[in-house]
């Protein structure tokens, strides 16, 4: 009976300011999808972190034909200058820092340059020539990158050592930028969707103050009082985080999915089954989000 | 039922107090009227009661217990067995008769075939049959005060406060009025009526407690509105002397209204 009553007195309120209502569930539904971008962006992150971080070594390329690094003024790399780094890849001295290392001739580093780019009309103009023959190391710590770097660049017959993973760090600093960005526009929304939701309730709080002043006088609890009023903002709010998560798999499903995964096929990007681990958290954000907010207003606006 | 003990009650330190030691006390089953002008702390002794204020000294007990000491959370409890009625009738204007005394039964959690076995009774005892589907603006003001007292006694409290119940209403309908809270005093209610309304104290001839600045300044079983200089004697000889006036008064018609409502 008292839910019964208690999930009338939602309706009735919930239709009494019906255009507040829908306010607020479009505010919480931008608000919580920008938090949930910056959370998709973090999970594509670690996704292309896990992805690449495997395949990334560092890479010393070794002279070549026309080569103008400093290193290379005595022309392309001889074999006596190989097998000395080979040597050195080997010594004590830098095999602590390593987990292993290939060769890669020219000719591999054209058949990979193939595979790579084989829907490229770039292919076709390029010869394993012009690619740098070189040794790919595999990193215990890539983090140790600097003392590779220091030993092999001043080396005859090395044109440059190369850290892989730095390239992708400038890649991950952009989308750590964006998703900053997209964490800060949230705060925003979610302080205009805290003081809606406040107004909100006490706007119908103020609008039933009738009856809530018949409860009080006729001994009904508190919860019975507040509750309508506090479920009613967490259900718009909790409509507006549906909407945000049911955006965000969208997203995920039809763009990232269909869209950009056709367009760079060799990248990994999250799927929209990944998405939906966000929206339990968007939910219970955007439900205790309003709950609390409404608690606080009703505190000051509804005396019981 | 009602006790103060040296209750005061300040709202602003700079005024005078609104209730200054008060000491009083209102038996079970008794019908007591507060009376006073406007500001002497008769809607203050009302709110005290339902601890909506508290006292800022003394003790009020309500049912034997010491209302400051009530816990927030058990307040509830305190005003289920407390009904009140206000001048200004407070129904619901979008609920029929029917659902606005159930509206007290619906909130404090009691059950749909409670409900319908109680509001009917109720809505009979205050002189409402037939009329559990009309809107709060279909009825006379008489007719919505009998709705707002259905509501208060609903729940079977054991104290009934009003607080000036026929403010709105005229004579006639005041006693018809008054003839419903008699009816539930006798059925055991306290019933505790602030009131400006000196020909229903007159004939109703229950017990008067005057207030003036928030001071007690008369207190008497079966008395006037009037003020009567309180000499046992004199004080005898004047309620026979109104007594004795009542047959051309009110008291008759009290008792044609007493017949109407049973």
């Amino acid at each position: 009976m008292r839910l019964a009553f208690i999930l009338s007195e939602i309706g009735s309120g919930l239709r009494r300011n019906l255009s507040m209502v829908v306010s607020v569930i479009l505010v919480t539904f931008v608000s919580l999808t920008f938090v949930g971008a910056a959370g998709m962006l973090q999970m594509q992150i670690n996704q292309m972190k896990g992805y690449w971080y495997d395949k990334v070594q560092v890479a010393i390329f070794l002279c070549g034909e026309g080569s103008t690094a400093p290193g290379c003024a005595s022309g392309p790399v001889t074999p006596e200058q190989q097998q000395g780094l080979n040597a050195l890849l080997e010594s004590p001295a830098v095999a602590q820092y390593i987990n292993d290392f290939q060769f890669e001739s020219k000719d591999e580093a054209y058949k990979h340059f193939k595979d790579q780019f084989s829907n490229s009309p770039i292919v076709d103009s390029v010869t394993p020539d012009q690619l740098p023959a070189s040794f790919r190391i595999n990193m215990k710590d890539p983090e140790k990158y600097q003392i590779i770097s220091e030993t092999f660049s001043s080396q005859p017959g090395v044109e440059t050592v190369i850290d892989q993973r730095q390239l992708l760090e400038r890649l991950f600093s952009v989308m750590n930028g964006a998703s900053l960005v997209a964490v800060g526009i949230a705060g925003v929304m979610i302080v205009c969707a805290i003081l809606l939701i406040a107004t909100t309730i006490r706007l119908s709080a103020f609008s039933r103050r009738r009856e809530t002043g018949i409860m009080r006088l006729v001994g009904a609890s508190k919860t019975v009082i507040q509750l309508p009023f506090i479920l009613e903002g967490v259900i718009a709010a909790v409509i507006g985080a549906a909407l945000a998560s049911g955006t965000l798999w969208a997203v995920a499903q039809f763009f990232l999915g269909d869209y950009m995964s056709r367009q760079y096929p060799d990248t990994a990007f999250i799927s929209s089954g990944q998405t939906l681990i966000l929206a339990p958290a968007l939910l219970v954000l955007g439900g205790s989000l309003a709950g609390i907010s409404s608690l606080l207003t009703l505190r000051r606006y509804l005396r019981v | 039922m009602i006790r103060f003990e040296n209750v005061t009650k300040v709202y602003d330190q700079k005024a005078r107090p609104a209730l200054d030691s008060v000491t009083l006390e209102i038996d079970r089953g008794e019908f007591a009227f507060l009376v006073g002008a406007s500001g002497s702390g008769k809607s203050t002794f009302l709110r005290l009661v339902l601890k909506e204020d508290r006292a800022t000294s003394g003790a009020v007990y309500v049912a034997g217990q010491n209302v400051a000491k009530i816990s927030s959370w058990r307040v509830p409890r305190l005003r289920r067995g407390i009904g009140v009625v206000f001048q200004d009738f407070r129904l619901l204007p979008q609920k029929n008769v029917f659902a606005n005394v159930a509206f007290a039964m619906q909130v404090i959690g009691k059950s749909r075939s409670v409900i319908r076995d109680t509001v009917p009774e109720v809505l009979k005892t205050v002189g409402l049959e037939g009329k559990e589907h009309r809107m709060p603006h279909e009825l006379s003001g008489g007719e919505q005060q009998r709705v707002a007292i259905a509501r208060a006694v609903v729940n079977r409290p054991g104290i009934l406060l009003a607080d000036e119940p026929t403010g709105n209403l005229d004579p006639t309908t005041s006693m018809g009025i008054m003839g419903v809270l008699d009816k539930i005093n006798q059925n055991g209610t306290t019933v505790v009526m602030a009131t400006h309304d000196d020909d229903i104290v007159n004939e109703m001839r229950k017990r008067v407690v005057e207030l003036k600045n928030g001071v007690v300044i008369r207190d008497e079983a079966r008395a006037l509105y009037t003020s009567m200089i309180p000499v046992v004697g004199q004080s005898r000889r004047l309620k026979d002397a109104s007594g004795r006036e009542a047959p051309d008064g009110g008291l008759p018609g009290k008792g044609a209204e007493g017949e109407a409502q049973r």
